[in-house]
Formats: C-alpha cells, sequence, structure tokens
C-alpha cells in the first residue's frame, strides 16, 4: 500500500504540468472543432469510432485491470441494443407471447439507453455471480459460450427480435436529426465514460481490481473480498457496453445480429491488445485506429490481398491480432508513455 | 414413444463418442500445460477437410488419407503450440486471446476455400443396420465403434505406458515433475500431438455421419466446455463421462424440441453444474 500511496502523491505534485493534460485537451478541442473541416460521411463514422471505443475501454475495465478474461462482452452489447431496440418500438411484441409489452408508453431515447445499460449490468451481475466464485478458467470459458447462445434467441423469436436481417427504430428515434449532433452526443458519451471509469480506477476500487490481476492469493489476504470486487468490476464494465451498444442502436437507426456477433467482439479485443490492457487510454486510441481502419480501407486491401491468398478484412485482422499479442503484448500505448518520458527527461 | 427412446439411446451414443473424443483431448492438454486451447475446434475441422482434400482432389486412398490427415493435425498442433502458445503460456489472458484470433482465423479461410455449405468426409462403409427396430447407417455405427476403440487406447497410453505416467504425473504437478527431471516442454509437445490428432479424429468421424462445416472451428467449443465443466477441467477420464451425459442431453433435446435449442440445453447444464457442483464429476478441487 505505501508503493500506492507514493505514486499517488507523484501523481498529485505532477498534475499541474502534466504533458497528457494538454494532449488531451488538445485532442478535445480537434474532436469538437472536427465537423466544421471534415466531411459528413467521415463525421458519421468517427463519431461510430467513439462509441465503439466505450466497448473497448469498457473491456477493459474487466480484463485489462481486474485479470479477468471475458469473451461475451458483445452479449452484453447486444442486451443493451435489442433492450432499447424494443422499448422504441413496442409494436414488435404485438401478437407474440409478450403482447402486453406491446403496450408500454413511448419513453425518451436516452431513459431506455440507460435502461439498456442497467439490463446489460443485470445480467452481468447475475453471471458474475455464478462464474467469478470459480478459477478464471471457468469465466472465460463461460463467457465464450454465451454469445453463441444468445445469438439463437434470435432466431429462434425472430417474430420479435428481427432474426437475421433485424429491424430499424426508425429515423425519429435516432439520437438527435443530424448527423453533426449524434457526433455530438456520441463524443459526449465518449467523455463521459472515460471520466467515470478514469476516477473509478483511480479510486481505492481500481487498486482493489489491480491487486487481484496480480495476485489473487496475496488480494485476498490482505483482506480484499475478491469475488465481490471481481463482480463489481464485471458489472462496470457490462453496464458501459449496454450503454454503448444501445447508442449505437440509436445512432445509426438499425439493429441485428452483428451487435452480438463473434467479429466484433474480436475487433474489441484487438483495439484493447494493440492498445495495451489495463491502461484505459491505450484503448481509447487503439480503438480509434482499429475500429477506422475496419470500415474505411481495410476492405480495400484485403480485396488485393484476397486476390492471390484466401484472406478477407476479418481474416487479416486475426493475423494483426495473434502477432501483436505474441509480439508486443503490452500494447502502444506502454511505448508511448516511455517515448513520453524520455522526452520528459530530456526536456525537464 | 419407445422408439423415439431408442433413437435418442442410439445416436446420442454415436454423438457422445464422438464428442469425447474432442473433449478429452482439449482435456489433456489442459490438464497437462494448464493451457486453454480455444483454437482446439481448429483440430476438429481440419482433421475432415484435409482428410476431404486428399481424398477428393488428390485421390489418396481411404483408409490413409483417414490416418495422413490425423497425423498432419498432429504436427499441427504442434508447430501451433511452438508459434503461438508456448512464448506466451505464462500469460493466461494472452493465451486465450490467440488461440480465439487463430480459430477465427482458419474458420474464415476455410469458408473462403470451400464455402459455408457442409461437405461430407466419404467413408468407406455404406448401407443401414437396424439395431433394435431403429435403422441406423453403418457410417455411425462404425463411428461409434472407432470413437470406442480410439478411447480405450487412450486410457491405457495414459494409464500404462511410462510416457502416459509422465504426461499424467506433470499434470498433477509440473513443477515437481521438472524436479525429479522430467522434460516438461517434450511431454507438451506430446500432449498437444495427441490432444490435436484426438480432435482431428473426431472431426474426422463427425465428417462421414453429419458434414464438415467451417463454422465448427468455434462453435465445437460450446460442446467441448460443456463437457469439459461437466467433467471437471483436466480430467480425461470425467470429460469422456460427461461426453455421454452431454451428448445425451444435446440428441434428446434436438429430437424433442429442435436443433435450434441445442445450445441452451448445453448452456442450461454448464450454468446448472457451475451453481451445483463447480469442480464437476471427477474435477479436483485446487
Amino acid at each position: 500500500m505505501r508503493v500506492n500511496t507514493t505514486k499517488m502523491r507523484n501523481l498529485q505534485t505532477r498534475d499541474a504540468k502534466d504533458p497528457r493534460i494538454f494532449v488531451a485537451i488538445i485532442i478535445l478541442i480537434l474532436a469538437f472543432v472536427a465537423p466544421f473541416f471534415v466531411p459528413g460521411a467521415f463525421i458519421y463514422l468517427i463519431g461510430l469510432t467513439y462509441l465503439f471505443i466505450i466497448l473497448a475501454i469498457s473491456w477493459d475495465v474487466i480484463v485489462g485491470y481486474t485479470g479477468q478474461v471475458n469473451l461475451g462482452h458483445t452479449v452484453f452489447v447486444g442486451i443493451g441494443a435489442y433492450t432499447t431496440a424494443l422499448l422504441q418500438v413496442p409494436s414488435r411484441f404485438e401478437g407474440s407471447f409478450l403482447s402486453f409489452m406491446a403496450g408500454i408508453p413511448p419513453l425518451p431515447i436516452f431513459l431506455t439507453i440507460l435502461i439498456g445499460g442497467l439490463m446489460a449490468a443485470f445480467v452481468g451481475f447475475v453471471i458474475g455471480v455464478i462464474t467469478l466464485r470459480l478459477k478464471g478458467y471457468y469465466f472465460a470459458l463461460v463467457t465464450a459460450v454465451l454469445p453463441l447462445v444468445f445469438i439463437q434467441f434470435l432466431y429462434v423469436w425472430s417474430d420479435i427480435l428481427g432474426g437475421e436481417e433485424g429491424f430499424s427504430v426508425g429515423l425519429e428515434k435516432a439520437l438527435a436529426p443530424d448527423p453533426t449532433g449524434r457526433y455530438y452526443i456520441a463524443l459526449f458519451l465518449l467523455v463521459i465514460s472515460i471520466a467515470i471509469l478514469y476516477i473509478i480506477l483511480r479510486s481505492s476500487i481500481g487498486y482493489k481490481f489491480r491487486a487481484i490481476r496480480d495476485d489473487e492469493v496475496l488480494a485476498e489476504s490482505v483482506g480484499i473480498d475478491i469475488v465481490r470486487y471481481k463482480v463489481l468490476s464485471f458489472v462496470i464494465s457490462s453496464f458501459f457496453a449496454g450503454l454503448a451498444g444501445a447508442a449505437i442502436i440509436h445512432y445509426r437507426i438499425t439493429i441485428g445480429p452483428d451487435v452480438f456477433d463473434i467479429p466484433l467482439m474480436l475487433l474489441i479485443i484487438l483495439a484493447t491488445v494493440i492498445g495495451g490492457l489495463g491502461t484505459l487510454f491505450g484503448p481509447v486510441l487503439g480503438g480509434f485506429l482499429i475500429f477506422l481502419a475496419k470500415n474505411w480501407w481495410l476492405k480495400g486491401v484485403a480485396e488485393h490481398i484476397g486476390e492471390f491468398l484466401p484472406l478477407n478484412d476479418e481474416a487479416i485482422l486475426y493475423i494483426i491480432l495473434i502477432i501483436v499479442a505474441i509480439r508486443a503484448p503490452h500494447g502502444i500505448w506502454s511505448y508511448l508513455k516511455k517515448l513520453i518520458e524520455m522526452v520528459r527527461v530530456k526536456s525537464g | 414413444m419407445i422408439d423415439v427412446l431408442l433413437r435418442v439411446l442410439i445416436y446420442g451414443a454415436v454423438v457422445s463418442g464422438i464428442w469425447a473424443l474432442a473433449a478429452s483431448g482439449f482435456s489433456l492438454i489442459f490438464g497437462v500445460a494448464r493451457i486453454l486451447n480455444f483454437s482446439h475446434g481448429v483440430f476438429f475441422v481440419l482433421g475432415a477437410y484435409i482428410s476431404i482434400v486428399l481424398i477428393k482432389n488428390l485421390g489418396v486412398n481411404l483408409f490413409v488419407s483417414y490416418v495422413l490427415a490425423v497425423l498432419l493435425v498432429g504436427l499441427i498442433g504442434i508447430v501451433a503450440y511452438k508459434l503461438m502458445m508456448s512464448p506466451i503460456r505464462e500469460h493466461e489472458v494472452m493465451v486465450i486471446i490467440v488461440t480465439l484470433a487463430f480459430a477465427l482465423l482458419v474458420e474464415q479461410i476455410l469458408l473462403i476455400i470451400f464455402g459455408e455449405h457442409g461437405i461430407s468426409v466419404p467413408s468407406f462403409v455404406r448401407g443401414v443396420v437396424e439395431i433394435a427396430g431403429v435403422p441406423v447407417t453403418m457410417k455411425r455405427v462404425m463411428a461409434f465403434l472407432s470413437a470406442i476403440v480410439v478411447i480405450i487406447l487412450l486410457e491405457y497410453f495414459i494409464n500404462r505406458t511410462r510416457t502416459g505416467k509422465m504426461i499424467s504425473a506433470a499434470s498433477q504437478d509440473p513443477e515437481a515433475a521438472m524436479i525429479v527431471g522430467m522434460n516438461v516442454e517434450r511431454l507438451f509437445v506430446i500432449t498437444m500431438f495427441i490432444s490435436a490428432s484426438l480432435a482431428a479424429f473426431g472431426g474426422l468421424l463427425y465428417g462421414q455421419v453429419f458434414a464438415a462445416n467451417p463454422i465448427f472451428a468455434v462453435k465445437s467449443l460450446i460442446f467441448a466446455f460443456a463437457i469439459v465443466i461437466l467433467g471437471g477441467l483436466g480430467s480425461v477420464r470425467g470429460s469422456i463421462v460427461a461426453s455421454f451425459i452431454v451428448g445425451y442431453i444435446l440428441t434428446a433435446t434436438i429430437t424433442t424440441f429442435g436443433a435450434r435449442w441445442g445450445e441452451f440445453a448445453v448452456l442450461i447444464t454448464i450454468i446448472a453444474i457451475l451453481i451445483f457442483r463447480p469442480t464437476g464429476l471427477f474435477g479436483v478441487e485446487e
């Protein structure tokens, strides 16, 4: 604990002229003025990227900070997404065994997005209580199975949930009427999420998460209720996944199985691992790069490679992930940090 | 009613035998090297696809192709271990991520080459026999019998041979095994070979009875996980027994409710085990 307090004191004294705060402010200003000189189609994509980044940083909370491998993050994204979609379009319940739900009054979008997050957190709590009291392996196995099972719900109840095609929530249920408005709401949600997670992870709760990750036995012996904090971490992580999943639906107006699917899971993993597990800001950077790359130019590159090798854009992402995880398991954030330290030492 | 029960009993046995091959290999490498190999399903599908290529494209004799496919997949297992698992073995999180990414990579490549429709592995038996009034294809009978033979061989290998006993010892305490002078790394390689070959053989049989499909590179993990959790992580004998329980639950659910509910039944089984008996049937408390 003594190490921690000195570390915290260092942080406090450093805060005033910390270059990181300077950089953060510049990035924030850039993000804020971007709609004035970036074409509309890119603004749409960048806004979606912000929401994707929330998925990456929330995954980092349970995996990077608490050391529990959650392979079912998309289940919580999907739960949040379908919760808000169904609450906004209750007519989909008509004629089903849940037809009483069709009569629920229209709710504001931001309330149903929040409910989406809470639903995800609740499911996370139930699954966490069952699996996190056991060895870490069980958690990985169970969460890996979850997306494969939950995606079956979409087909079994395709009348309500829309099956393979999904459904649209309608343009009037968008986050904002125009793309620029939606962009700013996405940016706002991202900044709020980063701020809340930063505060949690810098608090004593965050230190307990890391203590559990680094040495479970030791953490327990110094009196940390490890099951309780693992579950708490999982609930926080699931909440933000559900929240972002729900926001994504109102950002792009359509919902479909892709919010549950494994390719999204791998994209989240790739973004976080490339950024650096357990660094919070690493996944922000990783998420930004990976999501833009995937949706902007990767398909073109993959088509060229696909002419002479049996690969597509997804396969290329998996190859990148394998190489990064083996060769640079600490991610780019740790390199950047070293670089910043070097610059500071030289200039200071 | 009776004929439905009989059908479940007979068909379930075939499915269970095949899953026992896949799950015991998964359990073996976890027990010995503490590697949660999420790419285990890759070996399962590769067993089927490699033999299909050997038979249909290269015209190799059926038996020779089966044997070659199983051995080749075993070697692929060793290469995968050396390149992807051994360098990061201490970092459990990364092992899981890398092996899962590898499984998805192979799935994508197979989808591009073979398409999303299942392909059957040619079989050397044909025809139908009647067992207690239920018509059963000879392929199923063969698959069941050969699965049982291989499982018995595996049991014999682990419990009776010197290498098998060393593997068993290393799985109980890798450090102690190292102290008494065993070459643990070599044991891991051998185990990986056996584990991958078992999965390949399972995939081969599955591809004959049903069809090989790229999605099994990932989807087969659901069943493998359910089996190893029920059997107890790391217990080979547990996995074999659990295969039959999960196999029967699966067959019974699919015959009564339809194929879509198979995954739910498996998930409910997993959750129920974790609530009531988290160490599984044969698992050891760690």
